[in-house]
């Protein structure tokens, strides 16, 4: 795959970024509106499928794409065994609650953090398949 | 006690650290690692010796932490003098073969060395878990790192093929062997209702709870199964010979002194358990025998020095397994210690010759005698020790031996009584004989070529072996002392076990003389008894039956690997769909719902919902119908984004979302494989195969239509409503108003675990592959 179309660039160049925003803006809601971190963790991986088409593998590939699964898999499970140390069985999730200054009272379900897991597991592992294989067909 | 209790972990775990230390620091002290694993030793010693000090058979010191309480298990440790006499045995000679390896341990990558001493400790560690360990799964787990660290360094010089091949048939038969004993310990955890060692062995209820059970006899043979499979008991006795191209001190610390005793030791622990069953004498005396004098003949005719010790430890382990077939406990301290000390000598004896000569075959050894003085000394009182002359440790063992065959009560009458007593003189004559061929085939007569450089090595290489003679020899002339020793230590009391360096019985002493008149004998008939080996028709091996039995496996699995995993999408996505459709059709049968329950009515179907059936099904006629990839993947996608518009008709955004983002990802996938794909060959299939394809097609599309309409029909959605229930629960518990986010990261959260790991495998595998397949490409 060699970045070739100019106008598949220009528009790359908005909406690579914007792809990336959205899918962070439905991985955040995701505990209570449609969203959450399997589906932004697929919808950045079409951003990055876009990047890989408009502008080639050159940069992508300088990322090693795997270590952010395997990041993403000891985060989760690092999450569903933290309950250990509280005497709770695995993945026995919680809520926390903070007072913010501005914001006031937020509410933080831990298994937030399994989903930011899933989200770059996901992530990860497209980006690793699409740019191995775009990578084979030079 | 609470302080002694504390020691019991200590011993056992200490090792472990001390060898994952190894791993870290091993590439920074290279050959020095080994003096971790010498300090590592000596406090377990010093531990074990402390708390002997502290315990007696009716005091024993017990460590219980809690493990997996709601099967009974537990992580029980137990220190009875037994099971801390095999400690100390173990740390003891841990921490001389430590400071043998030091110098015997040639230049290498300090990583492998580090790696060398790890495995080392590891299995120290492995090996005093064995010993103190009461909970049977415990015991269960140590037996079983013991297997795989001897793996580990039988096949430490992995450059050789020899050197793999017996660390594979180790692993395979110790391995094996402990498995199938394991299926008797849950047996037996069952039956009792307690993992416990000691609980079964003292309760009397307990036992005859066991001996009333069906699966009693089960019990007991899986268990020695284990136990023989070990101890290289007749017909798995082969494996320890060929597990002799490990460096010598690991032939030395596994398979003299303390692995290949694990599994006589497992007899002295079921001995109290299963002593009183009929089976057991008639299972353990014959095997025991049968290795006694098999492996004895078999050490007689060996050229090999390590695999001439390797044959007398068996045989010296068949002796021990026929002792405990007879149910008598009261020798076996005295006959591990003789042994270990005898044999461990002689094996660091061996590494002492082979360092310095390069080989290890007697025929091209001699005359090391006036090279190797001190060697050869230890060598002479080691090999007195095996041969049983006074005043060594191996003469009192043999002679407990003759005594206990004379005059103790033998099942089976006086004619048993002669026939085992007449095997052990021959077997013991042939030691006596090996002991012999030995000593003069290396260190006496005429100087080969082979030793013409050999001289004297470090101190570091014989002052363990010579401390393991000096204790042969020193608690040989301390018999009084020595008797205390033993009968405190064995695993049960023996008030009739005397040693003394003057016979008080002449039975004893006519059976030695006999002895020692036979064994010169056949030492000087060896010519003839060579040329009686070559006569006898060679049958089959337990060797060869064993690689035969592995051969078959193996074929066996390549040909249902290469049948089940053939590499072709086609197959394994028929497998998954057939399996499927199978298992939701006996699922609804099973639960009696059929399809006549269900009613369909058309009336509330609006019009855009028959036209975008009506796409779908145009799209799906043309994936089949396509004559090029390219067309099937754009009908495929078009198929897939028509699905889509189905969740906006029933307002279900999730899965909208989710919908779009898979197909379009999917298409790219599609689009970046296509390139590669040979080409569409939609001609080729045979008319047969295209009727089981479309078979299998009709009936998914049968089985997930009956399914979805009996989920959604709704007498099954007011009485079988899975999503009310999560929907309830969703926010109250979860903190979370989505449910399908919740349920996916909360509820079900151990399965998603279940997923991501999966799909983090995949796309290393994706990696793994294409980078190697480039890589091979490129370079």
């Amino acid at each position: 795959m060699r970045g070739d179309t100019p106008i598949l660039r220009t528009v790359a160049r908005f909406a690579v970024p914007i792809t990336v925003w959205v899918s962070l803006v439905i991985f955040m809601q995701g505990h209570n509106l449609p969203g959450g971190g399997f589906i932004a963790g697929v919808m950045a991986g079409a951003a990055g499928a876009m990047y890989l088409l408009a502008f080639g593998t050159a940069k992508a590939s300088r990322i090693p794409w795997w270590k952010v699964s395997v990041t993403g898999l000891l985060i989760s499970v690092l999450t569903g065994t933290a309950p250990f140390l509280r005497g709770w069985a695995y993945m026995d999730h919680t809520i926390w609650h903070f007072q913010l200054p501005v914001i006031g009272e937020y509410e933080l379900p831990t298994a937030t953090f399994f989903d930011l897991g899933v989200y770059l597991i996901v992530l990860g592992t497209l980006m690793t398949i699409f740019v191995e294989l775009a990578q084979e067909g030079r | 006690m609470t302080q002694l209790e504390c020691l019991l972990p200590s011993i056992v775990f200490l090792p472990f650290v001390a060898a994952a230390l190894a791993l870290c620091v091993g590439r920074f002290t290279g050959r020095w690692t080994g003096i971790l694993m010498v300090l590592a030793a000596l406090t377990s010693f010093g531990q074990s010796l402390g708390l002997a000090a502290h315990v007696s058979r009716a005091r024993p010191v017990a460590f219980v932490h809690e493990w997996i309480p709601s099967l009974h298990i537990a992580l029980g440790l137990r220190g009875d003098p037994f099971g801390l006499f095999f400690a100390l045995l173990i740390s003891g000679i841990g921490a001389l073969v430590g400071a043998y390896s030091l110098g015997y341990m040639p230049v290498m990558a300090p990583r492998r060395l580090g790696q060398y001493y790890a495995a080392l400790l590891a299995f120290m560690g492995a090996m005093l878990g064995v010993a103190l360990s009461d909970d049977l799964v415990l015991f269960f787990v140590f037996w079983e790192i013991t297997s795989l660290t001897s793996f580990l360094l039988i096949g430490f010089w992995y450059e050789q093929e020899e050197a793999r091949k017996g660390a594979m048939t180790a692993l395979q038969v110790t391995a094996l062997g402990g498995m199938i004993m394991m299926a008797g310990f849950i047996i037996l955890g069952i039956v009792c209702g307690t993992f416990s060692l000691s609980q079964v062995a003292q309760t009397k209820d307990l036992q005859l709870r066991l001996a009333g059970s069906p699966l009693y006899v089960p019990t007991l043979l899986l268990i020695l199964v284990g136990a023989l499979t070990k101890s290289a008991q007749w017909p798995f006795h082969f494996w320890l010979p060929k597990a002799m191209v490990a460096p010598t001190p690991i032939s030395t610390y596994l398979h003299a002194a303390t692995m290949v005793k694990a599994g006589v030791f497992l007899l002295g622990r079921m001995l109290p358990i299963f002593g009183t069953a009929p089976l057991w004498t008639v299972i353990l005396v014959p095997i025991g025998l049968a290795t006694f004098l098999l492996a004895a003949y078999q050490a007689f005719t060996e050229t090999d020095i390590k695999a001439l010790l390797a044959r007398t430890t068996v045989s010296a382990l068949g002796l021990m397994t026929m002792f405990y077939g007879f149910t008598d406990g009261q020798q076996d301290a005295l006959g591990f210690l003789s042994h270990a000390t005898y044999k461990g000598a002689l094996f660091l004896v061996a590494g002492i010759i082979e360092h310095a000569t390069h080989t290890r075959d007697l025929r091209q050894l001699g005359g090391l005698r006036s090279r190797m003085p001190i060697t050869f000394a230890i060598c002479v009182l080691a090999a007195l020790s095996m041969a049983g002359l006074p005043p060594l440790l191996g003469f009192h063992a043999k002679e407990a031996l003759y005594e206990g065959l004379l005059y103790s009560p033998i099942s089976g009458g006086s004619a048993v009584r002669w026939i085992v007593t007449g095997i052990c003189l021959i077997a013991n004559a042939l030691l006596f004989a090996v002991s012999f061929r030995l000593v003069v085939g290396a260190f006496l007569g005429q100087a080969t070529p082979q030793v013409k450089h050999a001289h004297e090595p470090s101190p570091l290489l014989w002052l363990p072996a010579g401390v393991l003679a000096g204790l042969a020899l020193a608690m040989g002339l301390l018999s009084p002392l020595t008797e205390r020793l033993v009968r405190g230590f064995s695993s049960t009391p023996g008030p009739q076990l005397h040693l003394s360096l003057v016979p008080s019985r002449t039975g004893p002493l006519i059976l030695t003389l006999i002895t020692i008149i036979l064994g010169i004998v056949i030492y000087r008939s060896q010519v003839a008894a060579e040329r009686w080996r070559q006569q006898i028709p060679s049958w089959p091996t337990a060797e060869q039956v064993w690689d035969r039995i592995m051969e078959a496996v193996t074929s066996w699995a390549v040909a249902f690997s290469v049948r089940w995993q053939s590499g072709s999408l086609r197959w394994y996505l028929s497998g998954t769909l057939v399996f499927t459709v199978g298992l939701t059709s006996y699922a609804l049968w099973r639960a009696g719902i059929s399809l006549t329950r269900v009613t369909i009515s058309l009336a509330e179907m609006q019009w855009y919902g028959v036209a975008l059936c009506a796409l779908l099904s145009t799209s799906a006629v043309l994936v089949v119908r396509s004559r090029t990839r390219i067309g099937a993947a754009i009908a495929l996608t078009t198929n897939g984004f028509l699905t889509a518009l189905l969740f906006v008709v029933y307002r279900s955004p999730d899965i909208l979302l989710t919908q779009i983002l898979i197909e379009t990802v999917s298409t790219i996938f599609i689009l970046l494989i296509l390139y590669f794909m040979p080409p569409f060959k939609a001609d080729a299939f045979t008319a047969l195969t295209r009727l089981t394809n479309l078979t299998i097609a009709a009936a998914v599309g049968l089985a997930m239509f009956a399914f979805i309409m009996l989920s959604t029909s709704p007498q099954f959605r007011e009485t079988h409503n899975l999503a009310l229930d999560y929907l309830s629960r969703s926010l109250a518990e979860a903190g979370g108003a989505n449910a399908v986010n919740v349920i996916i990261v909360d509820f079900r959260a151990i399965d998603t675990n279940g997923e991501i790991t999966v799909l983090v495998v995949v796309g290393l595998l994706v990696f793994g592959l294409l980078r190697a397949r480039r890589n091979t490409h490129e370079g």
